[in-house]
Order: structure tokens, then sequence, then C-alpha cells
């Protein structure tokens, strides 16, 4: 009673005694103003703006100039995580920061342990702030890591939530996989978490992307036929993936997926026969290309007077190969040698496919086929077909490739050079292919709208090479492989720079017929090659240097046929 | 959903041409602006955003105009004992950090500001080849410090660093 008393009494007071007057106040006060209420202009706003900034840099500053000196004096106390604390809710970047902190959480670890705990709540807000900062994931791995049991089941939906807002943040996808090694998540578990992500949205590179690292761990690979996951899960795929790519072809992600599935049978296995070649002159050059079956071929160019290039492949006793040839060759006084298997010529550039293989990328081949009639603007869609194309039959189907590539430089003119370079890269295959019998040393390709060079490797033994009418730009330094090279046709290029043909012991005729050979400089390769005789330089930009004649026989004395 | 798509939409009336000495001045006075909040937040990467800077400056030939001296003093300041280098002074040092400033001083042609025994122990990562690069290592093609790039492909795509001057 005394109390509702007091309750009234003190309610009198407050509302009676000191509210109204003061509302009173206000308003003749307002009433005195009037004509006289100034409005806030933008100015003002501005100016206001400023100096709150101004208050929040200098709270800022003054804590952050707190922690480093803290850090200097080696202090790690509770004020400490408070200062860190409060700068990185605003600013989850300062690494340095986050440094300082774990280094105060290791020293009050042995006092409280419920620091880490904490710390997971903290750092939640902090990936609000930013989910992408490196500092802040790296930090939550960190606790995680440290705690006792940790709760990887609230990790895991964590990673889940923030996927659900960006579900390409690589930060969250690492996280993620550290969460699931570290608690052992089944592997067909982490399918199905795949699944549901791709299920609910086609175009989602990371969760493809994930797929293709869990598969072969859940379906390993067999080795017959080669493919990365065994067949009859890989054919599942197969039918999953077309489903992405007919409903959005534009979208790359699939498409990538694709490919990877078709796998092995897809790109080219390389040389399966070997070749040696030494040459011993009185400058002592040696080349050896040794190529093996089922290797990746691994070529080094060391320029250097003794060895210009070697090829060396995996698993072969290279090194005793080399010493048997060697003493092979001093043996018998000979200045060449060379030796080529050439039955297995036939699958230089095709993999292995076996029948069913076969089938199934013919398959394939027929699906791409009818969504290419359906958008035949779709460029993932063509490249693929070429792609197949090259895996089933790169010489039957080549007028096909051709054809496509026109199309794709039409459709996605930004990258034509890209195809362009793509499809030179093709041609050589194929005219390699073509190469009938080891004896044959003569390498023809012209006309062939050839825009790079590759495979020179597989040239080692040619000694008449055409590359004319072309849009060739240079000869590359992996020309200089070509040792055996006695003769090179390059008319009707647009060549302006000759950096390969160097140390070339037995070149002895170049023709460059309109081309882009404007300086003597650009010539200075060729005067490495002793044997050179016959110099066709009839329509370039060099013929127009004056006493161009006398500048070439001295830089050049070998040559005795010059055609200007 | 996802990353947000910030795109603008550039109006018919816009300039045609890079207004290049606004730009330069921009850059120029950006330094100045100690007291500005977001500047000072921004102290954890401030190696990498002087040697932004510098680059563009230096793409618009105005390099000249930003204060060679005190960057290679802060520069100076920054190399740690165990010679890595911090985005600012006080901070950790970090491989980031270590390369922005040793492309900085591959600009002002100072690689010897730092120690660069000390320096090239955090660069034997392929992360590193750049950095390797520009301090010299013989094994390594060059590499232009403004465009990040070995100079032999800048040169096959006629890509010359002068472009805007």
């Amino acid at each position: 009673m005394i109390v509702e008393s007091l309750y009234k009494y003190v309610d009198y007071i407050l509302y009676k005694l000191i509210i109204i007057p003061a509302l009173w106040g206000l308003l003749i006060f307002c009433l005195l103003q009037h004509g006289r209420v100034k409005i806030k202009s933008t100015a003002q706003q501005e100016e206001e703006k400023r100096k709150e900034r101004e208050k929040k840099l200098k709270i800022y500053v003054a804590a952050r100039d707190a922690c480093f000196s803290k850090r200097k004096d080696g202090v790690w106390d509770d004020e400490a995580l408070q200062l860190t604390q409060q700068l990185l809710s605003s600013n989850p970047d300062f690494a340095t920061l986050w440094n300082y902190r774990r280094e105060i959480l290791m020293h009050l670890e042995t006092v409280k342990l419920v620091w880490l705990t904490a710390e997971l709540f903290f750092l939640e807000s902090c990936l609000k702030v930013n989910p992408k900062s490196y500092g802040s994931w790296h930090h939550r791995g960190w606790v995680s890591a440290r705690l006792p049991r940790p709760d990887w089941a609230r990790e895991l939906s964590l990673c889940d939530r923030c996927l659900s807002l960006d579900d390409r943040n690589f930060h969250c996808w690492d996280y993620r996989r550290m969460v699931v090694k570290m608690s052992g998540v089944p592997v067909d578990k982490e399918l199905e978490f795949t699944d549901r992500l791709i299920g609910s949205n086609f175009s989602n590179y990371s969760s493809w992307h994930y797929r293709s690292t869990l598969l072969p761990l859940l379906h390993p690979e067999s080795p017959e036929p080669p493919s990365p996951i065994c067949e009859e899960q890989l054919l599942k795929e197969y039918e999953l993936v077309q489903n992405a790519f007919f409903t959005d072809p534009n979208d790359q992600s699939a498409w990538f997926y694709y490919r990877w599935l078709l796998g092995r049978g897809m790109y080219v296995r390389f040389p399966v026969h070997e070749t040696y070649w030494l040459l011993l002159s009185n400058i002592n050059m040696y080349v050896i290309s040794f190529t093996q079956r089922q290797s990746s071929l691994n070529y080094r160019i060391i320029t250097s007077n003794r060895i210009l290039c070697y090829i060396w492949p995996k698993g072969i006793k290279s090194a005793q190969y080399f010493m048997f040839l060697l003493y092979v060759l001093l043996l018998t006084g000979r200045n060449e040698s060379w030796c080529r298997d050439s039955a297995t010529d036939q699958e230089l550039f095709r993999s292995e496919l076996s029948v069913e293989k076969t089938s199934v990328l013919q398959s394939e081949l027929q699906s791409c086929n009818q969504l290419q009639e359906l958008e035949p603007l779709n460029k993932w869609c063509l490249l693929t077909i070429i792609l197949l194309m090259r895996a089933l039959d790169p010489l039957g189907y080549e007028k096909e490739t051709l054809a496509h590539f026109q199309t794709l430089k039409e459709v996605d003119s930004m990258r034509s050079a890209y195809y362009s370079d793509l499809c030179s890269k093709f041609m050589i295959e194929n005219t390699i292919l073509k190469m009938e019998y080891a004896e044959v040393r003569v390498f023809s390709i012209s006309d062939k709208n050839l825009t790079t060079l590759c495979h020179l490797d597989q040239l080692l033994l040619v000694t008449h090479i055409n590359l004319s009418s072309n849009q060739l730009q240079r000869l590359p330094p992996q020309f200089a492989m070509l040792q055996c090279l006695e003769v090179l046709e390059a008319d009707n290029n647009s060549i302006e720079s000759l950096e390969g043909v160097y140390h070339l012991p037995k070149l002895e005729e170049i023709l460059l017929r309109n081309n882009k050979i404007s300086t003597l400089a650009d010539l200075q390769p060729l005067a490495s090659c002793p044997k050179l005789k016959r110099l066709d330089l009839r329509g370039n930009p060099i013929t127009q240097t004056s006493s161009i004649e006398s500048q070439l026989a001295e830089l050049l004395p070998s040559v005795t046929e010059l055609l200007l | 959903q996802g990353t947000q798509v910030k795109d603008v939409i550039i109006k018919p009336d816009a300039p045609s041409s890079l207004l290049l000495d606004k730009h330069a001045d921009y850059i120029a006075a950006y330094g100045s602006k100690k007291d500005d909040y977001e500047y000072t937040l921004s102290e954890y990467l401030r190696m990498s955003g002087i040697y932004w800077g510098l680059t563009v400056m230096d793409l618009m030939s105005q390099l000249p105009r930003m204060n060679r001296a005190e960057i290679i003093d802060f520069i100076k300041a920054c190399q740690h004992e165990c010679g890595g280098i911090s985005a600012s002074i006080g901070h950790d040092p970090h491989l980031l950090y270590t390369l922005s400033a040793v492309q900085i001083l591959s600009l002002y042609d100072n690689m010897d500001a730092i120690n660069i025994d000390k320096v090239v122990d955090p660069f034997h990562t392929l992360f590193g080849i750049a950095g390797l690069s520009l301090l010299g290592d013989e094994q390594i093609k060059p590499v232009n410090p403004v465009l990040c790039m070995p100079e032999d492909v800048l040169q096959r795509v006629s890509l010359q660093p002068d472009l805007l001057s």
C-alpha cells in the first residue's frame, strides 16, 4: 500500500511538475523560433557526416594503436581480446589482428577454454560482414581444429547457409572440404549433397567440380577401358549432364563436366614409336629423342653446345639407351643413325579406344549433333562435337571439323585466334598421321590457314618442310629441333621472326618469299646455319633497305644464291 | 543469389575517351588522404594499394608525380627480420605484400633498398616466380612489373605499357 501511494506520488511529480511544464516550455520555445526554424542544408548534413566519420576514425585508430603497442609489449590479456574483437567486427580482413588474436587465444587457452567456443559465434558475425574474407575463414578453421569436441554438424550447416547465399564462394567450399575430411563424412553423402545442389540449379560449376572429385573415390577408375570412373556410373553421369546441357546449352559448367567425363578418350595420346637419333659432327651436337607409348611426353630444350634438345620419357632407362647408341656410333663411325618402329605409327595420335568406348563416344556424338540442330549457334556444342570427332576418326572427319571451326569462328569471334590455333594443331596432327612410312621425310602442309606450329618434336627426321601459303608469324624456338632439315619452304606467310632457325647443321635452302622480314636482326639466327646456300627474300620489307646485299653478304657468307 | 551483379549502364552521352588527367590527379591525391576512414581501414593491404596506384600512373606516364623517396622509405620500414615484407608498418609480413613491394622497387629500379637474400626465401613457390624474376633471377624469363606478365608474351601480343601516353 505504501508502495502504491509512492508510485502515485512519483507519478504526480513526474507528470504534473516536470513533463507538462517541459512540454509547455518547448512549445513556447518553438513559437519563439517561428520564422527562424532551420532545415538542415546538404552542406550541413555533409559536415555532420564528416564529423561522425572523423569520430569513428579516431576510435578505430586509437584501438588499432593500442593493439599494436600491446602486442609489441607482449601483452595477451582480455583487453587485447576485446580490442581485436572490436576492430575485426568491422574490418575482418585485417589479417595481422587475426594473427595477434590467435596468439592471445593460445595464451588464454590454458586459462579459459570457453574462449574458443565463443570465438565461433564471433566469427559468424564476421562472416556476415564479409563472407569472402580469407582471415575469417582461416581463423574459423584454426579454431575448429583446436576444439576438443568440435560440432562438425553445425559447421556443415553453416556451410550450407553460406552456399545458399552464394554457391560459388570458394572460401566456403574449401572450408567444407576441410570439415568433411576432419569429421569423416562418407563420400556418398557428399555425392547426395551435390545431387541436391545440381538438381536445384544446373548452373553450378563448383558443385559439378566437387562431384568430379568425389566420383572417382566412390566408383574408382577402371584401367580397361581407361576412364576416370567405372563404365556403369559413367553412363548415369552422361545422362545427368546431358539433361543439364539440353536444358541450358549456354551454361558452361555442364560442358566442362562433360568433357571431363569423356575423359582420356578425348585427348590425343602421344607417339608410340621410339626414335633415336644422334648426330656426330665436328661441332659435337647430339639430338636424342625417346618417345614411348602410354607415357606423357616430357621435353626440354637446353641451349648449350652439347645438347640441343632431348625428350625424356618416363620409365625408360634412357641413360642406358644413350650410352648404348653412343657406343655403337663411335664404333661404327657413322654420321647419322636412326631407327623407327613403323608398325605402331597408326596409333600416333589416337587413344586406345576399346569397342565399348568407341560406341559410347559415337552415341554421345549423336546426342551432341541433335543438340546442334536445335542450337546451331551454340559454341560449346560445336567445340565438343569437334573434340569427339577427333577422338573417333581425325582423318575421316577432317572436312566436317574444318566446317565446324569456320562456324565457331563466326559464332564466337572474340576467340577466333584460339580456334585458328587449335585448328592448326589438328591439321598438323592429320598431316603427321598421313605420313605413311617412316622413310618419308618430306612434310608438306601448305594452304591450311596455319596460325601456329606445334608437334615439331614429331618432325625430327624431316629433311624437307613446306609451310607455304599459311598465316604463320614466326618460326618458334622449337623449330631448332628439326636437325635433319635441308630445305625450308615458307613462302606467302607473315613471318617476322626466325628465332627458331638456328644451329640447323644441314640446312641449305630457305624460301621466304612474301613474308614480313624487315630488319637485318631478324635474319641473325641464320648465321648459325653453316651450310646455307640459297636464300629467297623477295617480297619482304627488308629488300627496301639500302645496301642490304652487302650487309647480307657479311652476315651470311656461305650463301651463294641470294634472291631479293 | 550468388555474387552480386554490379553492372553499370553507360549513358549515351558519357565521354568516349579516358579522362587521363583526372585519373592521374585522383591517384596522386589518394595517398594524402590519411584522415580518411576507408583509407585507414584498408591499411592491411597498403603495399598492394601503392603498387596498383603506381602501375596506373606508370601506364599514363605520370609516375614522377608520386613521391618515390617516401615510398621507398616506407618499404624499407616494412621489411621484417625474416625477410618478408608487410602491408604497412606494424603489420605482419606476408607473401602478397612482399611481392607488391618487389614490384614497386622494380618499377623504381631500386631493388637494393631491401635485403634481397632474405626476401628470396618466401618466393620458393610457383606463385613467387614473378617476384624471383624481378629480383634478377637468371633462370626465369624477364617479367614486366607493370603488367605482371613475361616480356616476350607482351611482345608477341604487341602490348606496350606506354599505350596511354
